[in-house]
């Protein structure tokens, strides 16, 4: 199949691939941030004592577990505009992923600070070290370095959640890849141009992963 | 005792955790430059007792004063905590900073130090406990002997008035016990007030002033260690003596 792989087409449609592909990139970059941001706050909300607080990012988390993309995407695009909120469809993606991943960022980051032993925070305590001095120097520090490697790994499942953004028309490198299906009816060139896009784009993060745990690893320990 | 002369003062403090009595009455006055050891059976609430100290345990009955500020004033907590250093059974050594960054880190952040102070008192703890060559060593490269030296030489560094010890050598091979007893010892000597819980005796008979025996959270007998281990009043001190001494 592969053996007869058109690629002259491919060729042909490579700068439409490439515009796809940066879009991806950006969109995929700004629902990182969204998604961190939303994350952090989530997550600060659920683990603080007041219970009204927590109880909405609570109910966050659960609700973006519990849906599909796809439905929160629809519900955002076909939803928005019935409150007489317009937006672009690119802003509608962007917040469509940082809602999705932000939730998933937040259990994250929750579960890195969970599993600093209570023993980090008692011996933080009987120094005199404040509620915000602990966080601060003891178990965020030690938090982040147990969360990178899945916050890497949500930000892969992000990339590739992003193709859903071309069914509400969003040009990126899934919809560029149906251009060769729908324009020259080679939909297996298409698909194989989408892939090699993400490939590049996992590749790029799983070495950035690599990179980090190599320079942040404990002296003399993995 | 007069009123300056008491550190530690507990009155019919009671504590439960669910329907289990913690601490069933405790009443103790501990004097400044005393050293007093805490013993006694798994779950008698020994290692409970020494946390209501710092207040790393609330409990629920009586009062406990601690160097004049009263526990239940949550606000003075800080304060407080300040002046007592707490030595834990498993170091609790913050694995993501060296020796020296685990000494200075309260000094500087908490008492305000400026680093270059802060430092120079972290590597005089750290030469008296012996480890002048670890400075920048991370826990994880130290022996459980010297993680607990590095522990006793953090709180040291704020110059607590107070040191507590929970079972400071419970998790350590035999051959580190000595290294870490030695560095109480001394600092006993010097005259600092300790509350030890442990179950290392010869300790308790070397620099102990007192020697409390507790038993299902009550304490069942004080006495100084010469009349602690030769004429224990109760049987339970006396069975309790006899498990631990007999090998």
């Amino acid at each position: 199949m592969l053996g007869g792989l058109n690629t002259r087409v491919m060729l042909e449609y490579l700068p439409e691939i490439w515009q796809g592909f940066l879009s991806t990139l950006w969109l995929s970059a700004a629902g990182f941030l969204g998604a961190m941001a939303l994350g952090v706050l989530a997550c600060a909300l659920a683990i603080q004592p007041l219970r009204w607080l927590r109880a909405p990012a609570v109910a966050y988390v659960d609700v973006i577990r519990a849906t599909p993309l796809l439905a929160q995407l629809y519900f955002l695009y076909f939803g928005l505009p019935r409150l007489g909120i317009v937006l672009p469809e690119m802003l509608i993606g962007i917040i469509a992923l940082s809602l999705n991943s932000g939730a998933y960022m937040a259990e994250i980051i929750r579960s890195g600070i969970l599993s600093i032993p209570r023993g980090q925070v008692e011996a933080g305590m009987s120094t005199g070290l404040g509620y915000m001095q602990r966080m601060r120097l003891i178990v965020l520090p030690q938090a982040l370095r147990a969360t990178v490697s899945p916050v890497i790994g949500q930000t892969i499942v992000l990339v590739k959640d992003s193709s859903l953004l071309s069914l509400i028309s969003v040009v990126e490198l899934t919809r560029a890849g149906q251009r060769i299906a729908i324009d020259r009816f080679m939909p297996v060139e298409g698909l194989v141009a989408t892939a090699l896009g993400y490939l590049v784009l996992y590749y790029a993060l799983k070495s950035a992963a690599g990179a980090w745990s190599a320079r942040n690893a404990l002296p003399g320990r993995g | 005792m007069g009123k300056e002369a008491r550190m530690i003062e507990f009155s019919g403090v009671n504590k439960w955790f669910g329907p289990l009595h913690v601490l069933n009455d405790i009443s103790l006055t501990v004097g400044k430059g005393e050293v007093v050891v805490v013993c006694g059976p798994s779950g008698s609430g020994k290692s409970t007792l020494i946390r209501c100290v710092n207040g790393l345990e609330p409990f629920q009955q009586g009062r406990l004063v601690v160097d004049g500020t009263d526990l239940s004033n949550r606000r003075a907590l800080r304060a407080l905590r300040m002046e007592v250093g707490f030595v834990f059974q498993s170091f609790n050594l913050y694995p993501h900073k060296t020796a020296l960054e685990n000494v200075t880190l309260a000094p500087i952040h908490v008492r305000g130090l400026n680093r270059t102070e802060a430092e120079a008192r972290g590597r005089a703890l750290l030469e008296k406990v012996g480890l002048g060559d670890k400075m920048g060593n991370y826990p994880h490269q130290l022996s459980g002997g010297q993680q607990q030296r590095v522990a006793i030489a953090r709180s040291l560094c704020m110059q607590p008035k107070v040191m507590l010890f929970d079972e400071p050598t419970s998790a350590l091979d035999p051959e580190m016990i000595n290294e870490v007893l030695d560095v109480m010892v001394g600092l006993a000597r010097e005259g600092m007030t300790m509350m030890v819980v442990t179950h290392e005796m010869g300790f308790a008979r070397k620099v102990a002033d007192r020697v409390i025996f507790m038993d299902r959270g009550a304490i069942v007998e004080t006495a100084p260690p010469e009349t602690f281990f030769t004429a224990p009043l109760h049987a339970r001190t006396r069975d309790f003596l006899g498990k631990i001494l007999h090998h």
